[in-house]
Protein backbone atom coordinates (compact mmCIF):
# COMPACT_ATOMS: atom_id res chain seq x y z
CA UNK A 1 0.00 0.00 0.00
CA UNK A 2 1.52 3.18 -0.80
CA UNK A 3 2.06 5.60 2.09
CA UNK A 4 0.84 9.21 1.51
CA UNK A 5 3.61 11.69 0.17
CA UNK A 6 5.50 14.37 2.56
CA UNK A 7 3.57 17.57 1.73
CA UNK A 8 6.31 20.03 2.51
CA UNK A 9 6.17 22.99 0.11
CA UNK A 10 10.08 22.41 -0.65
CA UNK A 11 9.09 19.35 -1.88
CA UNK A 12 6.40 19.79 -3.88
CA UNK A 13 8.15 21.91 -6.57
CA UNK A 14 10.33 19.05 -7.55
CA UNK A 15 9.48 17.14 -10.35
CA UNK A 16 8.72 14.08 -8.52
CA UNK A 17 7.76 15.51 -4.72
CA UNK A 18 6.72 11.87 -3.50
CA UNK A 19 11.06 11.00 -3.97
CA UNK A 20 11.64 12.96 -0.90
CA UNK A 21 10.23 12.89 2.76
CA UNK A 22 11.77 15.20 5.31
CA UNK A 23 12.98 14.30 8.46
CA UNK A 24 10.39 15.32 10.34
CA UNK A 25 7.90 13.16 8.38
CA UNK A 26 10.02 9.74 8.78
CA UNK A 27 9.82 10.36 12.74
CA UNK A 28 6.10 10.27 12.13
CA UNK A 29 6.32 6.73 10.50
CA UNK A 30 8.71 4.74 12.13
CA UNK A 31 6.01 2.54 13.06
CA UNK A 32 4.38 2.46 9.82
CA UNK A 33 3.86 -1.20 9.08
CA UNK A 34 3.78 -0.63 5.22
CA UNK A 35 7.36 2.04 5.66
CA UNK A 36 10.96 0.06 5.82
CA UNK A 37 13.60 2.78 6.91
CA UNK A 38 16.96 1.70 5.31
CA UNK A 39 20.20 2.98 6.11
CA UNK A 40 23.05 2.94 3.60
CA UNK A 41 26.61 4.12 4.78
CA UNK A 42 29.96 5.17 3.40
CA UNK A 43 31.43 4.84 7.24
CA UNK A 44 31.05 0.84 7.66
CA UNK A 45 30.70 0.55 11.40
CA UNK A 46 27.97 3.81 12.23
CA UNK A 47 24.85 1.74 11.71
CA UNK A 48 26.16 -0.22 14.64
CA UNK A 49 26.91 3.04 16.44
CA UNK A 50 23.30 4.02 16.73
CA UNK A 51 20.53 4.29 13.71
CA UNK A 52 17.25 5.15 13.53
CA UNK A 53 14.64 3.31 15.50
CA UNK A 54 13.16 0.15 13.39
CA UNK A 55 15.93 0.82 10.17
CA UNK A 56 17.61 -1.67 8.48
CA UNK A 57 20.99 -1.93 6.93
CA UNK A 58 21.75 -2.51 3.57
CA UNK A 59 25.35 -2.83 3.38
CA UNK A 60 26.34 -1.52 -0.46
CA UNK A 61 29.27 -3.48 -0.78
CA UNK A 62 28.13 -6.78 1.29
CA UNK A 63 24.42 -6.87 0.06
CA UNK A 64 24.25 -4.80 -2.57
CA UNK A 65 27.22 -6.19 -4.93
CA UNK A 66 28.80 -9.46 -6.31
CA UNK A 67 32.56 -8.96 -6.10
CA UNK A 68 33.43 -12.49 -8.09
CA UNK A 69 31.83 -10.74 -10.94
CA UNK A 70 32.07 -6.97 -9.79
CA UNK A 71 28.26 -6.60 -11.03
CA UNK A 72 25.34 -5.94 -8.68
CA UNK A 73 23.45 -8.88 -7.25
CA UNK A 74 21.18 -10.84 -9.71
CA UNK A 75 16.87 -10.86 -9.29
CA UNK A 76 16.96 -13.93 -6.81
CA UNK A 77 19.65 -12.11 -4.82
CA UNK A 78 18.26 -8.82 -4.30
CA UNK A 79 14.78 -10.60 -3.99
CA UNK A 80 16.72 -12.45 -0.88
CA UNK A 81 18.02 -9.60 0.45
CA UNK A 82 14.21 -7.72 0.83
CA UNK A 83 13.22 -10.72 2.03
CA UNK A 84 15.49 -10.72 4.86
CA UNK A 85 14.75 -7.14 6.13
CA UNK A 86 11.14 -8.12 5.77
CA UNK A 87 10.31 -5.89 2.78
CA UNK A 88 7.01 -6.26 0.51
CA UNK A 89 7.04 -4.77 -3.14
CA UNK A 90 4.31 -2.82 -2.40
CA UNK A 91 5.75 -1.43 0.72
CA UNK A 92 7.38 2.23 1.16
CA UNK A 93 11.12 2.42 1.62
CA UNK A 94 13.52 5.76 2.84
CA UNK A 95 16.70 5.96 2.50
CA UNK A 96 18.95 8.00 4.04
CA UNK A 97 22.90 7.26 5.25
CA UNK A 98 25.76 9.34 6.00
CA UNK A 99 27.83 11.64 3.31
CA UNK A 100 24.65 13.80 2.14
CA UNK A 101 22.85 10.57 1.22
CA UNK A 102 25.51 9.14 -0.92
CA UNK A 103 25.19 5.49 -0.42
CA UNK A 104 21.05 6.06 0.46
CA UNK A 105 21.26 7.38 -3.36
CA UNK A 106 23.39 4.26 -4.25
CA UNK A 107 20.72 1.72 -2.67
CA UNK A 108 17.80 3.42 -3.89
CA UNK A 109 19.54 3.16 -7.17
CA UNK A 110 19.96 -0.46 -7.21
CA UNK A 111 16.68 -1.27 -5.80
CA UNK A 112 15.43 0.64 -9.11
CA UNK A 113 17.10 -1.65 -11.01
CA UNK A 114 15.01 -4.36 -9.59
CA UNK A 115 11.81 -1.94 -10.13
CA UNK A 116 10.95 -1.60 -6.56
CA UNK A 117 8.79 1.28 -7.16
CA UNK A 118 8.42 2.95 -4.00
CA UNK A 119 11.35 4.57 -3.06
CA UNK A 120 12.45 8.33 -1.41
CA UNK A 121 15.35 9.49 0.27
CA UNK A 122 15.01 11.21 3.34
CA UNK A 123 16.42 14.92 3.14
CA UNK A 124 19.56 15.49 4.67
CA UNK A 125 19.71 12.06 5.49
CA UNK A 126 21.62 11.21 9.07
CA UNK A 127 23.69 14.53 9.27
CA UNK A 128 19.88 16.20 9.34
CA UNK A 129 18.67 14.10 12.26
CA UNK A 130 21.66 13.47 14.16
CA UNK A 131 21.42 17.42 14.15
CA UNK A 132 17.92 17.51 14.82
CA UNK A 133 18.81 15.43 18.22
CA UNK A 134 16.44 12.43 17.12
CA UNK A 135 16.04 9.35 18.27
CA UNK A 136 19.16 6.78 17.70
CA UNK A 137 18.65 3.29 18.92
CA UNK A 138 21.77 0.52 18.90
CA UNK A 139 18.74 -2.63 18.91
CA UNK A 140 18.94 -3.96 15.40
CA UNK A 141 15.38 -4.79 14.23
CA UNK A 142 13.75 -8.14 13.28
CA UNK A 143 11.51 -8.35 10.72
CA UNK A 144 9.35 -11.46 9.57
CA UNK A 145 10.73 -12.58 6.69
CA UNK A 146 8.68 -11.41 3.83
CA UNK A 147 7.73 -12.61 0.19
CA UNK A 148 9.12 -11.20 -2.60
CA UNK A 149 9.10 -11.96 -6.17
CA UNK A 150 12.18 -12.67 -7.93
CA UNK A 151 12.23 -9.78 -10.50
CA UNK A 152 12.12 -10.77 -13.93
CA UNK A 153 15.18 -8.93 -14.67
CA UNK A 154 17.46 -6.09 -13.90
CA UNK A 155 16.34 -2.58 -15.82
CA UNK A 156 20.18 -2.19 -16.65
CA UNK A 157 19.29 -0.46 -19.80
CA UNK A 158 17.49 2.08 -18.49
CA UNK A 159 18.97 3.61 -15.91
CA UNK A 160 22.59 2.05 -15.93
CA UNK A 161 25.13 2.50 -18.20
CA UNK A 162 27.87 0.28 -18.87
CA UNK A 163 31.50 1.05 -20.09
CA UNK A 164 30.50 0.72 -23.78
CA UNK A 165 27.47 3.17 -23.15
CA UNK A 166 29.72 5.73 -22.04
CA UNK A 167 31.76 5.64 -24.87
CA UNK A 168 29.86 5.63 -27.71
CA UNK A 169 27.76 8.84 -25.94
CA UNK A 170 31.61 10.29 -25.55
CA UNK A 171 31.73 9.89 -29.56
CA UNK A 172 28.69 11.12 -29.94
CA UNK A 173 29.20 14.11 -27.80
CA UNK A 174 26.18 13.57 -25.52
CA UNK A 175 25.69 14.64 -22.45
CA UNK A 176 28.07 13.23 -20.19
CA UNK A 177 28.41 14.83 -16.14
CA UNK A 178 31.56 14.80 -14.21
CA UNK A 179 30.65 14.83 -10.70
CA UNK A 180 33.76 14.58 -9.12
CA UNK A 181 35.96 16.88 -7.68
CA UNK A 182 37.37 19.77 -9.86
CA UNK A 183 41.44 18.49 -9.08
CA UNK A 184 39.97 14.84 -10.29
CA UNK A 185 38.55 16.18 -13.14
CA UNK A 186 41.37 18.08 -14.47
CA UNK A 187 43.40 14.88 -13.33
CA UNK A 188 45.73 16.98 -10.90
CA UNK A 189 44.86 14.21 -8.77
CA UNK A 190 43.61 10.36 -8.74
CA UNK A 191 41.61 10.18 -5.11
CA UNK A 192 39.15 12.15 -3.84
CA UNK A 193 40.04 15.21 -1.88
CA UNK A 194 40.21 13.65 1.76
CA UNK A 195 40.02 9.89 0.88
CA UNK A 196 43.13 7.75 0.22
CA UNK A 197 44.31 6.44 -3.53
CA UNK A 198 41.84 4.00 -4.08
CA UNK A 199 43.68 2.13 -7.03
CA UNK A 200 43.18 4.67 -10.31
CA UNK A 201 46.24 4.32 -12.82
CA UNK A 202 45.36 8.09 -14.72
CA UNK A 203 43.88 11.24 -13.89
CA UNK A 204 41.44 13.16 -15.91
CA UNK A 205 38.12 12.57 -17.25
CA UNK A 206 36.20 11.12 -20.21
CA UNK A 207 36.34 13.00 -23.37
CA UNK A 208 33.08 15.73 -23.79
CA UNK A 209 32.37 15.21 -20.14
CA UNK A 210 31.38 18.55 -18.09
CA UNK A 211 32.11 18.86 -14.54
CA UNK A 212 29.13 19.31 -12.06
CA UNK A 213 30.55 18.06 -8.92
CA UNK A 214 27.58 16.71 -6.92
CA UNK A 215 27.89 19.04 -4.29
CA UNK A 216 26.48 22.11 -6.14
CA UNK A 217 23.48 19.98 -5.64
CA UNK A 218 23.44 19.70 -1.76
CA UNK A 219 22.92 22.53 1.02
CA UNK A 220 25.70 22.63 3.56
CA UNK A 221 23.65 20.52 5.97
CA UNK A 222 23.06 17.79 3.47
CA UNK A 223 19.63 18.59 1.91
CA UNK A 224 19.05 18.97 -1.69
CA UNK A 225 19.06 22.13 -3.31
CA UNK A 226 15.50 23.70 -3.91
CA UNK A 227 14.16 22.97 -7.48
CA UNK A 228 15.29 26.77 -8.90
CA UNK A 229 18.54 26.34 -7.58
CA UNK A 230 18.96 22.90 -9.21
CA UNK A 231 17.59 24.21 -12.70
CA UNK A 232 20.24 26.80 -12.53
CA UNK A 233 22.87 24.36 -12.27
CA UNK A 234 21.60 21.87 -14.77
CA UNK A 235 19.32 23.33 -16.77
CA UNK A 236 20.49 27.18 -17.56
CA UNK A 237 23.96 27.00 -16.88
CA UNK A 238 24.83 23.34 -18.23
CA UNK A 239 21.79 23.07 -21.06
CA UNK A 240 20.28 20.01 -20.47
CA UNK A 241 16.94 19.36 -22.05
CA UNK A 242 14.22 17.04 -20.84
CA UNK A 243 14.85 14.63 -23.69
CA UNK A 244 18.66 14.55 -23.44
CA UNK A 245 19.81 11.39 -22.78
CA UNK A 246 22.33 11.91 -20.02
CA UNK A 247 24.89 9.76 -18.35
CA UNK A 248 26.85 10.52 -14.95
CA UNK A 249 29.18 8.98 -13.40
CA UNK A 250 32.39 9.77 -10.46
CA UNK A 251 34.57 7.22 -9.30
CA UNK A 252 32.90 4.13 -8.14
CA UNK A 253 29.06 5.41 -8.73
CA UNK A 254 28.10 6.68 -5.31
CA UNK A 255 28.45 10.27 -5.95
CA UNK A 256 27.19 9.99 -9.32
CA UNK A 257 23.58 8.42 -7.59
CA UNK A 258 23.08 11.19 -5.76
CA UNK A 259 23.35 13.18 -8.91
CA UNK A 260 20.91 11.07 -10.45
CA UNK A 261 18.82 10.94 -7.82
CA UNK A 262 18.60 14.60 -8.77
CA UNK A 263 18.52 14.64 -12.80
CA UNK A 264 15.49 12.02 -12.21
CA UNK A 265 13.53 12.72 -9.29
CA UNK A 266 14.07 16.11 -8.37
CA UNK A 267 14.32 17.80 -12.13
CA UNK A 268 12.45 15.42 -13.93
CA UNK A 269 14.68 14.56 -17.03
CA UNK A 270 13.68 11.52 -18.13
CA UNK A 271 16.71 9.38 -19.49
CA UNK A 272 19.33 9.81 -16.92
CA UNK A 273 21.78 6.41 -16.50
CA UNK A 274 24.14 6.08 -13.99
CA UNK A 275 27.76 4.76 -15.46
CA UNK A 276 28.83 2.88 -12.16
CA UNK A 277 31.94 1.90 -13.43
CA UNK A 278 32.78 5.23 -13.56
CA UNK A 279 36.35 6.63 -13.36
CA UNK A 280 37.89 3.47 -11.29
CA UNK A 281 37.05 1.79 -14.43
CA UNK A 282 37.61 4.20 -17.42
CA UNK A 283 40.66 5.36 -15.45
CA UNK A 284 41.91 1.99 -15.76
CA UNK A 285 40.63 0.44 -18.81
CA UNK A 286 43.80 -0.01 -21.62
CA UNK A 287 43.13 1.80 -24.48
CA UNK A 288 40.41 3.95 -22.87
CA UNK A 289 40.78 8.06 -24.32
CA UNK A 290 40.76 10.77 -21.34
CA UNK A 291 40.91 14.10 -21.48
CA UNK A 292 42.97 16.80 -18.92
CA UNK A 293 41.40 19.95 -19.97
CA UNK A 294 39.90 22.48 -17.59
CA UNK A 295 36.58 22.99 -19.45
CA UNK B 1 58.17 -10.38 13.28
CA UNK B 2 55.72 -10.36 16.39
CA UNK B 3 53.66 -7.79 17.46
CA UNK B 4 54.52 -5.79 20.31
CA UNK B 5 52.35 -7.86 23.60
CA UNK B 6 49.39 -5.41 24.73
CA UNK B 7 48.75 -5.43 20.65
CA UNK B 8 49.21 -9.01 19.85
CA UNK B 9 46.95 -9.83 22.43
CA UNK B 10 44.32 -7.43 20.91
CA UNK B 11 45.08 -9.64 17.67
CA UNK B 12 43.95 -13.10 19.80
CA UNK B 13 40.86 -11.43 20.84
CA UNK B 14 39.53 -10.56 17.60
CA UNK B 15 41.42 -13.43 15.58
CA UNK B 16 38.83 -15.66 17.55
CA UNK B 17 35.86 -13.58 17.47
CA UNK B 18 32.94 -14.28 14.80
CA UNK B 19 32.42 -11.28 12.33
CA UNK B 20 29.53 -9.45 14.48
CA UNK B 21 31.15 -10.19 17.59
CA UNK B 22 34.18 -8.22 15.67
CA UNK B 23 31.85 -5.22 14.91
CA UNK B 24 30.32 -5.19 18.90
CA UNK B 25 34.01 -5.18 20.51
CA UNK B 26 35.49 -2.19 17.39
CA UNK B 27 32.01 -0.36 18.16
CA UNK B 28 33.22 -0.65 22.04
CA UNK B 29 36.77 0.38 21.09
CA UNK B 30 35.96 3.17 18.97
CA UNK B 31 33.52 4.36 21.85
CA UNK B 32 36.76 4.34 23.89
CA UNK B 33 38.50 6.33 21.00
CA UNK B 34 37.86 9.64 23.46
CA UNK B 35 39.39 8.48 26.40
CA UNK B 36 43.09 8.79 24.34
CA UNK B 37 42.44 12.65 23.35
CA UNK B 38 45.19 14.83 24.55
CA UNK B 39 45.06 16.30 28.19
CA UNK B 40 46.29 19.27 29.72
CA UNK B 41 48.30 17.39 32.61
CA UNK B 42 50.66 16.15 29.98
CA UNK B 43 53.56 17.22 28.18
CA UNK B 44 54.11 15.69 24.79
CA UNK B 45 57.56 15.48 23.21
CA UNK B 46 56.14 15.71 20.11
CA UNK B 47 52.95 17.47 18.58
CA UNK B 48 51.60 16.87 15.16
CA UNK B 49 48.10 17.89 14.22
CA UNK B 50 47.37 18.46 10.53
CA UNK B 51 44.30 17.40 7.97
CA UNK B 52 46.16 15.60 5.13
CA UNK B 53 44.57 15.76 1.70
CA UNK B 54 43.63 12.05 1.71
CA UNK B 55 42.09 11.94 5.04
CA UNK B 56 38.60 13.30 5.99
CA UNK B 57 39.25 15.40 8.92
CA UNK B 58 42.24 16.66 10.87
CA UNK B 59 44.16 14.27 12.96
CA UNK B 60 46.44 14.80 16.02
CA UNK B 61 49.05 12.97 17.23
CA UNK B 62 50.60 13.14 20.38
CA UNK B 63 54.12 11.37 21.51
CA UNK B 64 54.93 11.40 25.24
CA UNK B 65 57.82 9.67 26.45
CA UNK B 66 57.73 7.39 29.29
CA UNK B 67 60.56 6.40 31.41
CA UNK B 68 62.78 3.55 29.73
CA UNK B 69 62.93 5.13 26.47
CA UNK B 70 59.26 3.99 25.78
CA UNK B 71 56.38 6.15 24.10
CA UNK B 72 52.59 6.44 24.26
CA UNK B 73 50.18 8.22 22.18
CA UNK B 74 47.46 10.29 22.88
CA UNK B 75 45.21 11.47 19.17
CA UNK B 76 42.55 13.90 18.38
CA UNK B 77 39.99 13.08 16.15
CA UNK B 78 37.73 15.35 14.24
CA UNK B 79 34.28 14.35 13.90
CA UNK B 80 34.40 13.64 10.43
CA UNK B 81 36.37 10.69 10.80
CA UNK B 82 35.16 7.21 10.49
CA UNK B 83 34.57 4.56 13.18
CA UNK B 84 36.40 2.33 12.07
CA UNK B 85 39.53 4.75 12.22
CA UNK B 86 38.29 5.24 15.71
CA UNK B 87 38.21 1.88 16.62
CA UNK B 88 41.81 1.45 15.44
CA UNK B 89 42.81 4.63 17.22
CA UNK B 90 42.22 2.96 20.36
CA UNK B 91 43.72 -0.21 19.63
CA UNK B 92 46.70 1.58 18.64
CA UNK B 93 46.63 3.70 21.76
CA UNK B 94 46.44 0.73 24.00
CA UNK B 95 48.40 -1.93 21.85
CA UNK B 96 51.79 0.40 20.97
CA UNK B 97 51.43 1.94 24.91
CA UNK B 98 54.88 1.62 26.38
CA UNK B 99 57.08 0.41 22.98
CA UNK B 100 59.76 2.19 21.86
CA UNK B 101 59.55 4.54 18.68
CA UNK B 102 61.77 1.74 17.09
CA UNK B 103 59.08 -0.81 17.84
CA UNK B 104 56.41 1.13 16.49
CA UNK B 105 57.94 2.19 13.56
CA UNK B 106 58.73 -1.66 12.37
CA UNK B 107 54.80 -2.96 13.72
CA UNK B 108 53.86 -4.38 10.00
CA UNK B 109 50.40 -3.34 8.93
CA UNK B 110 49.28 -6.89 8.19
CA UNK B 111 47.42 -7.17 11.67
CA UNK B 112 44.75 -4.75 10.84
CA UNK B 113 42.79 -7.40 8.65
CA UNK B 114 43.46 -9.72 11.75
CA UNK B 115 41.28 -7.50 14.18
CA UNK B 116 39.14 -5.72 11.39
CA UNK B 117 38.23 -8.35 9.41
CA UNK B 118 38.24 -8.90 5.11
CA UNK B 119 34.67 -7.96 4.94
CA UNK B 120 35.44 -4.29 6.37
CA UNK B 121 39.19 -3.19 5.18
CA UNK B 122 37.77 -1.90 1.26
CA UNK B 123 37.48 0.82 -0.56
CA UNK B 124 36.24 3.64 1.35
CA UNK B 125 37.41 2.14 4.67
CA UNK B 126 41.24 2.94 3.73
CA UNK B 127 41.91 5.22 6.13
CA UNK B 128 41.76 2.37 8.80
CA UNK B 129 45.89 2.31 8.30
CA UNK B 130 46.09 6.11 8.31
CA UNK B 131 46.71 6.49 12.37
CA UNK B 132 49.28 4.02 12.28
CA UNK B 133 51.26 5.28 9.36
CA UNK B 134 51.01 8.62 11.62
CA UNK B 135 52.47 7.09 14.47
CA UNK B 136 55.05 5.47 12.71
CA UNK B 137 56.01 9.06 11.23
CA UNK B 138 55.75 10.93 14.63
CA UNK B 139 58.67 8.06 15.86
CA UNK B 140 60.53 8.72 12.93
CA UNK B 141 60.72 12.71 13.58
CA UNK B 142 60.71 12.16 17.13
CA UNK B 143 64.09 9.68 17.11
CA UNK B 144 65.61 12.02 14.59
CA UNK B 145 65.44 15.45 16.82
CA UNK B 146 66.44 13.11 19.80
CA UNK B 147 69.90 12.18 17.35
CA UNK B 148 69.92 15.55 16.76
CA UNK B 149 70.10 17.05 20.04
CA UNK B 150 72.31 14.39 21.50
Amino acid sequence: MSVAPDTQTKFTAYAHPESLVSTEWVAQHLDDPNVRVIESNEDVLLYDTGHLPGAVHIDWRADLNNDLIRDYVDPKGFAELCERHGITPDMTLIFYGDKSNWWACYALWVFRLFGHQDVRVMDGGRQKWQAEERAFTREVPRYEHSAYPVPDHRRDDEIRAFYADTLAHSIAKKPLIDVRSPGEFRGEITHMPEYPQEGVLRGGHVPGAQSVPWKTAANDDGTFKSREELEKIYTQDLGLGQDDDIVAYCRIGERSSHTWFVLKYLLGYRKVRNYDGSWTEWGNMVRSPIERSDS
Amino acid sequence: MPYPKKLQEIVDLFEHLDEPEKRENLIVYADQADSHTPVDEEDYALEDVRKDEECTDTVGIFLKEEAGGGVTFRVSLGPQVQTLTRAMTAILCEGLSGETPQTVREVPADFVPKIVGGQLVRQRSQTVYYVLGRMKGACQVYERRKAMAE
